[in-house]
């Protein structure tokens, strides 16, 4: 496996912690942070795989616009989750 | 060959920080420790970016990272307003 493979397989373990941890969390604002964290990665290993353009995509939609779009929900109804 | 290499070693040491970040966020007892676990893999993605674009010798690849830091700042601004209390 070369050095770049190596890489690719730590951000990816990085993305499936970071969506399981959006799962897990009971707090909705730490699973939004934890969910931002992992689009992030996701967007690292498009960019790993030498796509910029999905990279940019990526970053735009899941960084910015879905961490607002969620956190202003959250705003309007409640921040724990029901048991 | 060996400057690919180094690039590539310290893409890897970027990325076990990130992986200190992750547990922080992860274990984080307060939101803020969480959203500043967040800002810290940013700067660390953005960081890895630039690094990765000097290694492939792309130029286009840098711009990518110039955006992704301007559009990261909007995530973390939401949820600083959002623990401030104001965002109404």
């Amino acid at each position: 496996m070369t050095l770049w493979g190596v890489l690719q397989v730590i951000t990816l373990v990085l993305v499936v912690v970071g969506a399981a941890l959006a799962v897990w969390l009971r707090d909705l604002l730490a699973a939004v942070i934890a969910l931002a964290a992992s689009s992030l990665l996701l967007s690292l290993e498009f960019y790993l795989l030498q796509a910029p353009d999905v990279a940019i995509a990526e970053a735009g939609i899941g960084a910015a616009l879905t961490t607002a779009i969620y956190i202003l929900a959250i705003r309007k109804t409640r921040r724990k989750e029901e048991e | 060959m060996i400057a690919e290499l180094s690039f590539g070693v310290a893409a890897a040491v970027l990325l076990a920080f990130m992986c200190v970040s992750m547990l922080r966020l992860a274990i984080g007892p307060t939101a803020a420790d969480r959203a500043v676990a967040l800002d810290t893999i940013n700067t660390l993605v953005v960081t890895t970016m630039v690094l990765l674009g000097a290694a492939f010798g792309q130029v286009i690849y840098v711009d990518v990272a110039i955006v992704y830091a301007l559009l990261s700042f909007v995530g973390t601004l939401y949820i600083a307003r959002y623990l401030e209390g104001g965002l109404k």
